[in-house]
């Protein structure tokens, strides 16, 4: 299916850098290396630099910590998303955020994109997506409250949960107006799931790609690679790398990252390999 | 009469493009050149060449003429340099010299080319004898004339009176 983030169009065989730019002080791969706004922009400027065609921008860690209200959230992001969007009017700009509050006043200030990384826990962020035409991110979670963390959750199904969930939100917002080509689902790693659900996820994630909804998938870095690998944060590029090539072969179009040039390369070849994309240029043996 | 000459080149193969055409030019000049030819073209070529000559006729719209078209397919040597194909050949740039002469300036010399040689250049010149005896007294319009992948190419054109 076509895409379309707001005013931007992507055609059915074009994959997507997504980079995550955190405006938080304790993210768990960053560590606050970009809560600064100037050091948060530099890393913007970069990933454009390095190519990517989505920045998501965060103002409230994944993990559990310290409350962070609707209106700290919304300072550590609205005007950001306001300047982003000044200079770089190419750029997708999409912001992780849960509250409905916060979607409208990003997208005021230009995101095109909300990504609702808890999967519909403000019943009314896709209202809001609807009201600004913004694309929106439907996540599973298993239904777990934002910030919390997995604990002793089971699925009969893990991929079955995650489709009749992811399935059921991309109808709820296009019910509440946002258009089809703007709805994208995540199965979400590691959110409402332990090592082996996100591990069986990415073995099935062809049958989300067969639901024809664009599919997207946040890999980077996380538990799951930690702990197949039992590798601590930093030393996950590779796992990560690995899983993310699982998951273009399956036909994944947006990749939620860290690492832009990486996993660019990567997605590159494995969507080649799947006969999706032509080689760079291509000249041994036929000239 | 027209006759085109062109590179049995693979890359030229639609199944095998590239995003960015790492024979640009040639397929410009291939283009150009069998753009002339008009709706029924002969083919002279090699099993290999054949589909070559096929995919390049497909991929451009035929001129209106009523004249008698022939796409011919060969190339000079695959040994040019290091890299290529056939590896660096020290004779086969004289090779290719005296081929380029004959093509522009005495096709009577390609009606028996020694195949042993051409052989071990790696050669493509299966071809060349009918292509001989076609343009023999025309004068060559060379639209190409290159060895950028260590294998020479040749685009040319004849218009020949008949």
């Amino acid at each position: 299916m076509t895409l379309r983030l707001r005013k931007h169009r992507f055609a059915d065989d074009e994959t997507l850098m997504m980079a995550i730019v955190n405006r938080t002080p304790d993210s768990f791969f960053d560590k606050g290396a970009t809560w600064a706004e100037d050091a948060a922009f530099e890393r913007v400027r970069l990933v454009v630099e390095q190519g990517a065609e989505i920045v998501d921008i965060g103002g409230i860690k994944a993990a559990p910590g310290v409350e962070i209200g609707a209106a700290e959230e919304k300072a550590r992001v609205v005007d950001f998303v306001a300047r982003v969007r000044e200079e770089f009017p190419g750029l997708v700009i999409s912001v992780d955020t849960w509250r409905a509050e916060v979607g409208a006043a990003v997208c005021e200030a230009g995101a095109d994109v909300l990504n609702d990384a808890w999967g519909g826990a403000d019943p009314e962020l896709v209202d809001v997506a609807g009201q600004y035409d913004a694309a929106i991110i439907c996540t599973h979670t298993g239904g777990v409250t934002p910030r919390t963390r997995p604990y002793r959750i089971q699925y009969d199904d893990v991929m079955r949960a995650v489709l009749d969930d992811t399935l059921a939100y991309a109808e709820r917002a296009h019910a509440a107006g946002v258009d089809r080509e703007s709805i994208v689902i995540d199965p979400a790693h590691d959110f409402g799931k332990n090592t082996f659900h996100s591990l069986e996820v990415t073995r099935r994630l062809g049958e989300m790609v067969g639901t024809g909804w664009p599919v997207l998938v946040s890999l980077s870095n996380k538990d799951f690679v930690g702990e197949t690998l039992d590798r601590p944060v930093g030393e996950r590029l590779l796992g990560t790398l690995a899983a993310t090539a699982i998951c273009a072969s399956a036909g994944a179009r947006i990749y939620r990252v860290h690492q832009v040039e990486e996993t660019r390369q990567v997605v590159d070849m494995a969507w080649t390999i799947a006969g999706r994309r032509a080689p760079a240029r291509a000249i041994r043996g036929i000239q | 009469m027209r006759v085109v000459l062109i590179p049995g080149v693979l890359a030229l193969l639609p199944q095998h493009a590239s995003l960015h055409d790492p024979v640009a030019e040639l397929r410009a000049a291939v283009n150009d050149a069998v753009s002339r030819l008009g709706e029924n073209v002969e083919i002279i070529a090699t099993e290999q060449g054949s589909p070559v000559a096929e995919a390049v006729l497909a991929a451009v719209r035929p001129a209106a003429t009523d004249e008698r078209s022939v796409l011919v397919v060969a190339n000079g040597s695959a040994c040019r340099t290091e890299k290529a194909p056939g590896f660096l050949d020290e004779r086969a740039a004289a090779y290719d010299d005296a081929l380029r002469r004959a093509l522009t300036e005495d096709p009577a010399a390609l009606a028996d080319p020694d195949a042993a040689l051409a052989a071990e250049l790696w050669a493509d010149v299966a071809a060349l004898p009918e292509l001989a005896a076609l343009v023999d007294g025309a004068r060559a319009e060379v639209l190409y004339d290159d060895a950028p992948y260590g294998v020479q190419y040749w685009v040319m054109c004849w218009q020949v009176e008949e």
